[in-house]
């Protein structure tokens, strides 16, 4: 076989050494191929082989890009979002609490005893949740689905998807989906595998059709020990910490708040004398949303429309960690915090503190962090002062060792303010102090609050504290002058002769060794003179000082109102010279600089461009290395301060032209998306501004500016909250406080487009109370259904249409267009009345308008009969009932029954109430005459908000607003009396009655004979025939003729005598003959048979003589 | 004159700032009540203009309520929904149209119906800016928050000099849902100067005379001047004598400075000269110049309401020197809507560097700063 091998051996290849071929792969082969493209190695087969292939790909490829295109929106998640919001949602006894016990406990490692309300832990280094659950009302899962991002729907595997499921997929989807997770429970319940799985299938499915195809659901296999499996809640957890969130509209133009604390400060006495007096309310939480403006209207979901007397920003009680370089949390870094629950390091009430220790291992390390604090509660419990002076004192201990404890906690007013003051308005008290110098001891009070760790410990409050050290002097109207200008931080030590100030300049000083460079010039400077400024406009908008603000003003006058000048003269034009295109320009657009700048990087130039590489080919051509020449003009440019950045710009645009003609991996044609790239980078550019813009304004000021923006932890205070509230309160029911916007706090009209949910077994009718979710608001009003017609009007409807939209009026709160909507009949929770009617929500829709004043017309036909009739004029009556009701309606159409058009002229005055119309045609006496008219139904103004967080504790599912009038009647049980047109009777049918048919005379002599009228053809008048001759004329004979008569009659009556006699005799007589026949017949037959006899005797005697002879 | 706060309800004292109040009213729908209007002059109550005003807000609104007291010194204001359509009105001629103009431009583009406003009345007068200004000036200003011109338009019929006027303006506006944060910090350099000198009832060479200082003043700084002259005549020349003139410069960044001068009131007993006119008018317009800024000084309330009424992101634009009109603005933005400005004196290292080189001082340059309260058009229909 060997030896066959060497003999089969093809002759090998023998590349060629020389020739075309020869040479081209020696070219080919200069240039190093191992790193090239296929596209370089072989442009050939890139090429374009068929142009309408091309064009298809191309149109295909464009197609696809654009399906993906969305508008871009700016992006407004704060730098340090507030806690995501976890919904934990489903039917009772599915295993909510179990659950939400479990994930806190994978998350934070301790076991929460009890659950209630919103519970905030933080989860990962970047992350912080609120965990809420929701209980089995419909109003709790409303405003749960306003304010959730994340849901974890439970459902019971075995049972199946209940209603509730369905109804709350429903409210997301009206007001804004939040992401959506399936969670199956009870798994171990089915014992069949078979069954299991596909059960699991189905249940799969059927949340896919509703949530959408693919949507995550989780399985729980199983309970141990009355926990979920381990890993199947780490799964949980994890997927719920990396979960991605889209912005949803109605939240990204609301801020809200879901309340996590709440505290009544009423005065003790107040409610002791009165215990239903109004409360002032303290509710905390974290802003959400969008930033919460200081003076907006609020309105807390089931209590109603509130105005926020008080707002102010508090640390954040469960705050991320900072920002160390470490992958995973310190174990004190995870943080929970639910005041409701009772968790959450120490809470300070009214005359007490409360401490919650976390679990019972948490003795046993003893750490430094726990023997902080230790040291830390033995202060708290030892001491004898009241709180608040502790709090003073020892605050500065407390809180240097770590955010450990949290000073929001302080829940005192008195000091609360102070803390505020600290934090917002810290720089201008200062001013305050000493421009009025008779308040020292203010001062003094400041000397301590600086020493409240929680000012001190951002750096921002510090470098504050230089700001303002620098303001001191310089706001007696320094700030409109432009000649200020190069005051810098040489003012800060110079200028302060007050005694009063000298510490505070200390105090500063001092921080500022601190924290070193934190603060720049500039930024002093800006901040000073954005100060000033905005003192000048908005007076002191943090501390009030009046007299002040009046200087100011009448300055700013001054400066606002110049002189005019002279502008011709040679001194003044040179200030404004440089303001037109023929003046000198700055540097950066000069042309001429620029030209020069080209010039003069020319050598660079070389350089940067010298490289360059033939793709198609792959060749490299290198420039010669001139450092010399680049060296130079780099010397020059010092000189000019633009030229760096010109040059910083070029080589952007550099790299923009290499990135789009050097790629070798995008040779393709493209298709143009400039528009879109544009309307995504403004987007982006205006996410950036708004994230950077307030960056370095201290935060007081920026909480003014900017409003309380998203992440704060925000504490508000209501006044006059109805008692209810905290009497009633019951922490399962979440606290949503949705701020609103401009105009959203008043009422009107609200139009909007309705749909009856197909699931809802009943149609609604108007006017019928209906309760709304609109907005952040529940309420129940009265709603009017209409069509609108092509015309654009609002025809009345009585029932909502089945499957079609159709529109709807009610007076509620004015909230914007396109705003999602929901509608139930009733948010009552009797379990009977739930089952009757299966699925709650009777509609869903949006608003399209909002308005002061209404336009629905209802279909009106006026009626009347006519009076008099002349050619095609006539009178009509009973159409109108007074003069003036016609002289309204002059000139409106009007129509009879059979068709004839005809216009309203003018009234008559007698009868009162009719008019003269004329027609197209002449009408009967007999038509009816019909104006069709449009009459306008107005919408009742009725509007009340749900409070069902104002009844009590077990009844709070049990809101009942004002009934239907079905609902009244069934409960009073009063029946209607039937209409009375409904009610059958008698039917008493009067015989026809026809006239009798009269042909006229000349018509009867032409006709002929046959079908002439016969006197004696039955009559259509049904007379008796026996009258037929009644009225004949009587004939009455002479003597002569009555004897002729006479005798005539004689003789007829002889002759009838003769007639009737003859008769009989004829009678008799056939008798006679009758039986004469019958006789002789007789007797003929006798003869036959006789002689019959005699033959058969004679026959039978010869048969026999025959016989015998034989 | 800081608002007292009962219940929501809005309460000032004293005639000042009239239409900024009754404007922010409607534009944030909360009811305001004005006390003493000039209850201690010898004419008290509301002025004819004013109650004119009134009138016209009611025209262009539905469900508005006000109330006058007997005396006319407390008028009691609930807006309604801004319904806009076609409007005539017949201003008062103690003031000029420029004084209901500002209004109608700052609520135009939230009404229901795009606006569509025939206004009659005085449109040049001293007291209020002309309509020329809010046509070359302010439009363009509004152009800027709305993008995309569809039938913002204001077209002078017929002009009317004060006393009598007789003049008669066409103003269209657009509907938008919201306004767009607007970036507005440069504003470049003047490029050229247009200009309209109109006389009524005069003899033409008064505007030919104007024409020519003007031109004289301007033609010093730059060479592209053109100044148009309008002689109206007849009908369209309105009821009173008069001449007057309106500068505009406009930038290479499409900002307008406008300045205007006009004759002295007939019945007055003073002559204005037209060269004088004319070149006090371009000594105004260059003041406007220097002051800079990217809108022209009278417009700066309409530029700090537009950007309050904006999407909830910031906007930011560089002006001049406030006005006190502007800085009351900016005070009852505050109370009607909540709205703060960051304001910052600008100094731009170029202004440093101009000043150390030649010792000019440029005017002040504020940067105001502020996030818009995301209002929406809520009159607007959607289908």
């Amino acid at each position: 076989m060997a030896d066959e091998n060497v003999f089969d051996k093809k002759k090998s290849h023998r590349a060629k050494q020389a020739g075309r071929k020869a040479e081209k792969k020696k070219n080919k082969n200069k240039v190093d191929q191992s790193n090239l493209s296929a596209r370089q190695r072989n442009p050939k087969a890139f090429a374009i082989q068929s142009a309408v292939r091309a064009e298809r790909q191309f149109r295909r490829r464009e197609d696809v890009i654009a399906k993906k295109q969305h508008i871009p929106q700016v992006d407004k998640t704060p730098l340090e979002p507030p806690p995501i919001v976890v919904a934990i949602v489903g039917p009772p006894r599915v295993g909510k609490t179990t659950l939400i016990n479990n994930l806190i406990k994978s998350f934070i490692k301790t076991n929460v005893t009890n659950t209630n309300g919103p519970i905030t832990i933080v989860t990962s280094k970047k992350r912080r949740i609120t965990l809420i659950e929701c209980n089995n009302d419909v109003n709790s899962m409303i405003d749960i689905a306003k304010c959730a991002d994340l849901v974890l729907l439970l459902c019971d595997a075995s049972f199946g998807f209940e209603m509730e499921i369905f109804e709350f997929l429903n409210i997301c989807q009206v007001h804004g989906m939040p992401k959506i997770m399936g969670v199956l429970t009870h798994l171990d319940m089915i014992k069949n595998a078979k069954t299991l799985k596909t059960t699991k299938k189905t249940l799969k499915h059927r949340f896919w059709t509703e949530v959408y195809a693919g949507a995550k659901l989780f399985y729980l296999s199983g309970i141990i020990h009355g926990e979920y499996l381990r890993n199947e809640i780490k799964n949980l957890s994890r997927f719920i910490s990396v979960m991605k969130f889209r912005p949803l509209s109605w939240r990204m133009t609301h801020a809200y708040v879901l309340a996590d604390r709440l505290e009544d400060i009423t005065s003790q006495e107040l409610i002791r004398k009165d215990a239903k007096v109004n409360r002032d309310v303290v509710l905390y939480g974290y802003v959400r949303g969008v930033p919460l403006m200081k003076e907006s209207s609020v309105h807390i979901a089931g209590v109603g429309d509130m105005k926020i007397s008080e707002l102010s920003y508090l640390p954040d009680p469960c705050p991320l960690p900072s920002s160390e370089k470490k992958r995973h949390l310190m174990e004190r870094e995870r943080q929970i915090y639910a005041p409701f629950s009772g968790v959450g390091g120490i809470v300070y009430d009214k005359d007490a503190v409360y401490i919650e220790l976390q679990g019972s291992h948490s003795h046993k390390k003893e750490d430094e962090e726990t023997n902080e604090k230790k040291a830390l509660l033995k202060n708290v419990v030892e001491t004898k002062e009241t709180v608040d002076e502790q709090m003073q004192e020892s605050g500065f201990q407390l809180f240097s060792g770590g955010a450990v404890i949290y000073p929001d906690m302080v829940k005192d007013d008195e000091y609360l303010q102070q803390n505020k003051k600290a934090e917002s308005d810290s720089s201008d008290s200062e001013d305050e102090g000493n421009d009025s110098d008779n308040d020292s001891g203010i001062d003094e009070k400041k000397e301590k609050k600086n020493k409240l760790p929680w000012d001190n410990d951002n750096s921002d409050a510090g470098s504050d504290d230089e700001g303002d050290d620098n303001d001191d002097d310089n706001d007696d109207g320094e700030e409109m002058s432009v000649d200020g200008d190069d005051k810098d931080k040489g003012d800060m030590s110079d200028d302060d002769s007050d005694s009063d100030d000298e510490p505070q300049n200390d105090f500063g000083m001092k921080w500022k060794e601190k924290l070193g460079q934190k603060a720049t010039e500039a930024y002093l400077q800006r901040q000073k003179t954005s100060k000033n400024i905005m003192k000048l406009v908005y007076g002191d908008f943090e501390i009030g000082n009046k007299g002040k603000k009046k200087d100011e003003e009448s300055e700013s006058e001054e400066e606002d109102k110049p002189n005019l000048r002279d502008w011709t003269s040679d001194t003044n034009k040179q200030y404004l010279i440089n303001s037109f295109v023929t003046g000198k320009r700055s540097a950066d657009e000069d042309a001429s600089e620029l030209l020069k700048l080209d010039d003069a990087s020319d050598g660079e130039d070389e350089e940067l461009y010298g490289d360059f590489e033939d793709l198609e080919t792959g060749e490299k051509h290198k420039a010669e290395e001139d450092t010399e020449t680049t060296a130079e003009p780099g010397s020059k440019r010092k000189a000019e301060p633009t030229k760096s950045e010109i040059l910083d710009k070029k080589l952007k645009l550099k790299a923009k032209f290499d990135s789009e003609y050097d790629n070798p991996d995008d040779h393709r044609i493209k298709g143009d998306h400039s528009y879109y790239e544009n309307l995504k980078a403004e987007a982006l550019k205006q996410s950036e501004l708004n994230k950077s813009v307030f960056d370095n304004l201290d935060n007081g000021l920026r909480v003014e500016v900017e409003g309380f923006r998203p992440g704060l932890y925000v504490r508000m205070l209501f006044k006059n909250m109805p008692s209810e509230f905290v009497t009633n309160f019951d922490s399962s029911y979440p606290i949503l406080i949705g701020a609103l916007n401009m105009a959203e706090q008043n009422i009107g009209f609200v139009s909007c487009k309705v749909k009856k949910h197909r699931w809802y077994k009943k149609i609604l009718k108007t006017n019928d109370p209906l309760i709304i979710s609109l907005g952040w608001r529940r309420f129940q009003t009265l709603p009017i259904y209409s069509k609108i017609e092509d015309d654009m009007k609002c025809r009345y409807l009585k029932y909502t249409p089945e499957h079609v939209t159709c529109n709807m009026h009610f007076y509620g709160p004015i909230t914007p267009q396109n705003t999602g909507f929901l509608a139930l009949q009733s948010v009552n929770n009797n379990p009977n009345e739930i089952k009757q009617v299966g699925f709650r929500i009777a509609a869903t829709g949006s608003v399209n308008e909002i308005n002061k004043s209404t336009q629905i017309v209802k279909k009106l036909k006026l009626i009347g009969t006519p009076l008099k009739i002349y050619k095609k004029t006539a009178f009509i009556k009973d159409m109108f009932t007074t003069t003036l009701e016609v002289a309204k309606f002059e000139g409106a159409r009007v129509k009879t029954v059979s068709g004839i058009r005809g216009q309203i002229k003018k009234a008559l005055n007698k009868p009162e109430g009719a008019f003269r119309a004329t027609f197209e045609d002449k009408i009967l006496m007999s038509d009816i005459v019909f104006c069709r008219t449009w009459y306008k139904v107005d919408v009742t103004k009725f509007y009340a908000p749900v409070v069902n967080l104002l009844l009590p504790v077990g009844a709070k599912n049990a809101w009942q607003g004002m009934k239907t009038k079905g609902q009244l009647k069934r409960e009073k049980n009063i029946k209607n009396d039937a209409n009375l047109d409904s009610l059958y009777t008698e039917v008493n049918r009067a015989p026809k009655v026809f006239k009798p048919l009269v042909i006229p005379k000349n018509l009867q002599k032409g006709l002929p004979y046959r079908f002439k009228p016969k006197e004696k053809s039955t009559t259509l008048s049904g007379t008796n025939p026996k009258d037929k001759f009644k009225n004949r004329i009587a004939v009455i004979k002479n003597p002569e003729e009555q004897k002729i008569s006479n005798v005539m009659k004689m003789l007829k009556t002889n002759y009838e005598k003769k007639k009737e006699v003859q008769k009989a005799a004829t009678a008799l007589r056939l008798e006679k003959h009758k039986k004469q026949l019958e006789e002789e017949e007789w007797r003929k037959l006798k003869r036959q048979k006789e002689l019959k006899k005699k033959i058969c005797r004679h026959l039978s005697k010869t048969g026999n003589k025959n016989k015998t002879q034989m | 004159m800081p608002a007292t706060v009962h219940n929501d309800l809005l309460v000032y004292k004293g005639s000042n700032f009239f239409r900024q109040r009754l404007l922010l009213a409607t534009l944030s729908g909360r009811t305001i009540k004005i006390e003493e209007i000039r209850s201690t002059h010898d004419d008290p109550g509301l002025r004819e203009y004013e109650v004119s005003l009134i009138r016209l807000l009611d025209k262009v609104t539905n469900g508005t309520r006000v109330e006058l007291s007997e005396t006319g010194t407390s008028v009691y204001y609930q807006p309604g929904i801004l319904v806009g359509g076609h409007v005539t009105h017949n201003c008062s001629t103690q003031r000029g149209m420029g004084y209901y103009l500002e209004v109608l431009l700052a609520l135009g583009p939230f009404c229901k119906e795009p606006l569509n406003v025939v206004l009659q009345g005085v449109t040049h007068s001293d007291l209020d800016v002309s309509v020329d200004k809010i046509k070359t000036a302010a439009l363009p200003v509004l152009l800027k928050f709305i993008l995309v011109d569809d039938g913002l338009e204001l077209k002078v019929v017929r002009r009317g000099a004060p006393p009598l006027g007789g003049g008669e303006v066409v103003f269209k506006c657009p509907v938008r849902r919201s306004l767009r944060p607007l970036q507005w910090t440069q504003w470049g350099l003047v490029k050229r100067i247009r200009g309209v000198v109109y006389a009524l009832r005069v003899s033409p060479t008064m505007a030919n005379r104007v024409v020519e200082a003007a031109k004289g003043v301007m033609l010093k700084f730059l060479p592209d001047v053109y100044i148009n002259t309008d002689q109206c005549r007849g009908s369209n020349a309105g009821k009173s004598p008069g001449f007057g003139i309106s500068l505009v410069a406009e930038t290479n960044e499409k900002t307008y400075y406008c300045a205007e001068a006009k004759s002295t009131d007939v019945g007055t007993g003073d002559i204005t000269l037209p060269e004088d006119l004319g070149r006090e008018c371009a000594q105004r317009l260059l003041d406007e110049v220097y002051r800079a800024g990217a809108v022209d000084s009278s417009f700066q309330w309409l530029l700090a309401l537009w950007m309050a009424l904006g999407q909830k992101d910031v906007s930011e634009c560089v002006v001049g020197p406030l006005s006190d009109y502007t800085i009351t603005f900016l005070q009852h933005l505050k109370e009607f809507f909540g709205v703060m400005f960051k304001l910052e004196v600008q100094r731009s290292e170029s202004d440093d560097e101009d000043s150390d080189d030649e010792g000019v001082t440029p005017a002040s340059k504020i940067k105001m700063t502020c996030v818009g309260i995301g209002y929406v058009n809520i009159s607007k229909r959607t289908l």
